[in-house]
């Protein structure tokens, strides 16, 4: 490619800024596309001192600049690329599907429009959101931030987390991003249409860092969110730092239900936006023999296309060829003493134009608590075990979304009230089922913002 | 002393011709009367009469590298005999002892004059002032650091106040990942430049990167800096050209902002070449020919083509001390040396490079 790479400033307090060091973003086929400013930790202490200096706009703006931000991130022209060019660019450079990226883009547009009335979804039923109100007359909670600094590790597995740290700016907070070196156009937009949109440089910051600086922007924030794996969720445990750990997505199916006439929900669910998700299912456990649901998940997968992701039919996500083959040999590591019913070979399909394609896997596992239920993978791939009601909920724990088809109520009970299941979804949902208003892992809210009595006269 | 030979105790002429300085230095280092025990000991085992095949600067590579046998030597041992019964030591001092058991040497006066005369040189070409005071923020014994750059700043003229360190508990609190402690300690050490800085007319600082960045991020502090400091020497640890230019165009404009570079083993140090831009790697040119570079592949040995990365190798020949051929565990670019200089310069030093893991992790983050 003979264009010039897209220059990716830092958004700090006081404008772009353009530093010496930078990084080369890649396509899947190693083309590079952008160069991405790595910030030094100084640049890192300056703009979120400023951030911490800089006042609030008042609910009404920036509930207002949000609408307006969303509709400038869909429709505008940033970084030279308007709408086409941006999602092209994603589809290139993180590999996800060029329609998925779209519907993330457009999730994302719709949440800033909504981020108002969906961050203060999470406000006890009790309290107000301003001491003004008549309540605190008589005595009232009021829902107040825990801080004013708010700062994110995003991820760049897919665009659409990016929607949720936009309620911390509707709650009022000053929020910094580091972007994902893999993908920072999607945070690098939304936050020049925050800008445009009437947030200052000292409320909302873009700031690329390399690895050993990554930490700094999380000291010097008041409260942090974090993407990753284990390793990440054990090192913030307990800290001002809420990780997003693994998904882990499943789907039970007990034995009162036919899942042949939920196979198409179940299919989705592991396969919807390239499997790129952590609301994509990682394990279906069925109540009985597996093996009919292993094999039919098998056939239909197997049909789906391996196309580039910048193709508009393209539904499986694409990654570098070294990094796809890296993926494909831990597959197949951690897939040893399990049943192949797809993929068992191999799931790599190199593209002509260069990178490869991650086509689906579907294992049949021996246990309900067998190793491999805890191995997600960044694409279609499914292991199918049995569960039995003497395996209880054991085997279900540690799930962001749960999809339970089962007539058993007291099942459900007990789901529901398992602590490390996030979300319950009875019956025929994926586990990818969202909407603004619902939380994704308890709503960011709960983490943010505090309540406290105040009475006046 | 005894075998007075103006080539080694005259920096003119050991610069006005090196290989006879290295000459003189040999038959001084090696001749029963004037050498130390360490090197009589080793004479016969170096597989070369350093008297006759040691020819000049370039013959040095020749020695094998003695710097692990620092260890372990009685460090008086090191010490020529042709300075006498009651040598005018300076002091002892170690190696970072990052890497096992500390290396010991002894810094003697004659060589620290020297030293002194002409890094003083080197602030003078910085516009670094003189008759003024110093906070030098480094370590104190076992390190050498410390007590040089008091005696430097007396040298011109100064008073030194001092912040003690302790870098080897750092590195153990960091790679023991005991982050928590390390940033305490660091605060612990910010403290106590503040109060010298908010009391004490100081016209120069020394400290190590992170320190500065410690003190540009409390607004008291930058805001003496900016009012009684006039330059800053940075040292240590590395500085990023990104983060110099913020430094000289936002944080503290109106110092001058240089850095140094050094090692107890070659028994000195050395500031930046002056006039670098921002864009410019920070460029050292030791004190020639007492104290040389040399820039070479670690497996092969031989030096790197110019403006290349390799492993640094020092050299250090005085009156004082012999010690060749020491391969350092930092990496820097090789750079042209300044006229008349022996050996290399080195740029952008750099720890022994370290990647970043590339294995599988398991999710979809």
């Amino acid at each position: 490619m003979a264009e010039e790479p897209i220059q990716l400033d830092a958004l700090g307090a006081s404008g772009a800024y353009r530093s010496r060091r930078r990084q080369t973003v890649e396509d899947v086929a190693g083309s590079p596309v952008a160069e991405l400013t790595l910030v030094p930790g100084l640049f890192v202490g300056r703009t979120m001192k400023a951030l911490h200096r800089a006042r609030t706009l008042p609910a009404p703006e920036r509930i207002a600049a949000l609408a307006r931000a969303g509709s400038l991130f869909a429709e505008g022209v940033f970084d030279g690329l308007g709408p086409a060019g941006y999602r092209r660019t994603v589809s290139r450079v993180s590999g996800v599907p060029v329609s998925v990226v779209a519907e993330a883009a457009a999730a994302i547009s719709e949440a800033a429009g909504t981020a108002g009335e969906t961050a203060y979804a999470a406000k006890p039923a009790a309290a107000v959101s301003d001491w003004r109100s008549p309540e605190t007359t008589k005595g009232s909670a009021v829902w107040t931030r825990r801080g004013d600094v708010f700062a994110v590790h995003a991820a760049g597995n897919h665009p659409g987390p990016h929607s949720l740290w936009l309620e911390a700016l509707a709650l009022g907070y000053r929020v910094a991003v580091r972007p994902s070196r893999r993908e920072p156009f999607t945070p690098h937009r939304l936050v020049l249409a925050l800008r445009e949109a009437g947030f200052g440089p000292d409320h909302v910051a873009l700031l690329p860092t390399d690895h050993g600086t990554a930490d700094a922007i999380l000291r010097d924030a008041d409260l942090g969110l974090a993407y990753g794996g284990d390793d990440v969720v054990a090192k913030y445990a307990g800290s001002g730092v809420l990780p997003q750990g693994p998904g882990r997505s499943k789907i039970l199916v007990t034995a009162d239900t036919d899942w042949r006439a939920h196979l198409d929900t179940i299919v989705a669910s592991v396969a919807h936006q390239g499997g790129v998700a952590c609301i994509n299912a990682t394990s279906v456990l069925v109540e009985g023999d597996p093996a009919p649901l292993a094999e039919a998940l098998a056939e239909r997968l197997a049909t789906l296309p391996t196309l580039p992701p910048e193709d508009e039919g393209a539904v499986l996500s694409a990654q570098p060829v070294d990094s796809a083959r890296a993926l494909e040999k831990h597959l197949l590591s951690r897939a040893a003493g399990t049943t192949a019913w797809l993929g068992g070979d191999g799931v790599v399909e190199e593209l002509p134009g260069g990178g490869a394609v991650l086509r689906p896997a579907v294992h049949q596992v021996a246990e309900a608590g067998a190793e491999q239920h805890r191995v997600e993978l960044p694409f279609p791939c499914v292991w199918v075990g049995p569960w039995s009601p003497s395996d209880g909920v054991g085997p279900l724990r540690d799930s962001l979304v749960l999809t339970v088809m089962t007539e058993q109520d007291a099942l459900v009970d007990e789901l529901v009230a398992e602590p490390s299941i996030s979300n319950v979804y009875r019956g025929d949902h994926p586990t990818y089922w969202i909407r603004p208003g619902v939380p994704h892992d308890g709503y960011l809210g709960e983490f943010l913002m505090r309540t406290k009595t105040v009475i006046r006269d | 002393m005894a075998l007075a030979d103006p080539v080694l105790d005259s920096p003119k002429e050991a610069a006005a011709d090196p290989d006879a300085f290295v000459r003189a230095a040999m038959h001084w280092h090696f001749s029963p009367g004037t050498g130390s025990p360490f090197w009589l000991a080793r004479r016969s085992e170096l597989g070369f009469d350093p008297l006759t095949d040691i020819r000049g600067h370039a013959d040095l590579a020749r020695f094998p590298n003695l710097a692990s046998e620092l260890r372990e030597a009685p460090v008086g041992e090191l010490i020529p005999r042709g300075y006498g019964e009651r040598p005018d030591v300076v002091g002892v001092y170690e190696s970072g002892g990052t890497t096992g058991a500390p290396k010991r040497i002894a810094l003697l006066q004659d060589w620290l004059d020297q030293l002194l005369a002409w890094s003083s040189g080197q602030l003078d070409a910085h516009g670094v002032p003189q008759d003024v005071n110093w906070l030098v923020v480094a370590p104190s014994g076992p390190h050498m650091v410390g007590d040089v750059i008091k005696r430097q700043t007396a040298y011109r003229g100064g008073l030194a106040f001092t912040v003690d360190l302790d870098p080897r508990w750092v590195k153990q609190l960091i790679s023991g990942g005991r982050a928590a402690e390390a940033d305490a300690y660091a605060e612990h050490i910010v403290d106590q430049a503040a109060y010298a800085l908010r009391s004490q007319e100081i016209g120069v600082l020394m400290c190590t990167p992170p320190v500065l960045e410690r003190i540009s991020r409390r607004d008291e502090l930058a805001e003496l800096v900016n009012r009684k400091v006039r330059a800053i020497n940075w040292v240590g640890t590395q500085m990023d050209a990104d983060t110099r230019h913020l430094y000289r165009t936002e944080v503290f404009p109106d110092a001058v902002l240089y850095s140094g570079y050094g090692s107890t083993l070659i028994l000195g140090n050395a500031s930046e070449r002056p006039g670098l831009t921002d864009d410019d790697p920070c460029v050292y040119d030791p004190f020639s020919p007492y104290m040389s570079f040399g820039v070479v592949d670690p497996e092969s040995g031989e030096p790197v083509e110019y403006g290349e990365r390799g492993q640094v190798v020092m050299h250090h020949v005085s009156r004082s001390l012999l010690l060749p051929a020491n391969l350092e565990r930092d990496t820097g670019l090789r750079v042209e040396p300044l006229p008349g200089q022996v050996g290399d310069s080195v740029a952008d030093i750099a720890p022994v490079a370290t990647f970043e893991d590339q294995n599988v992790i398991e999710g979809v983050y």
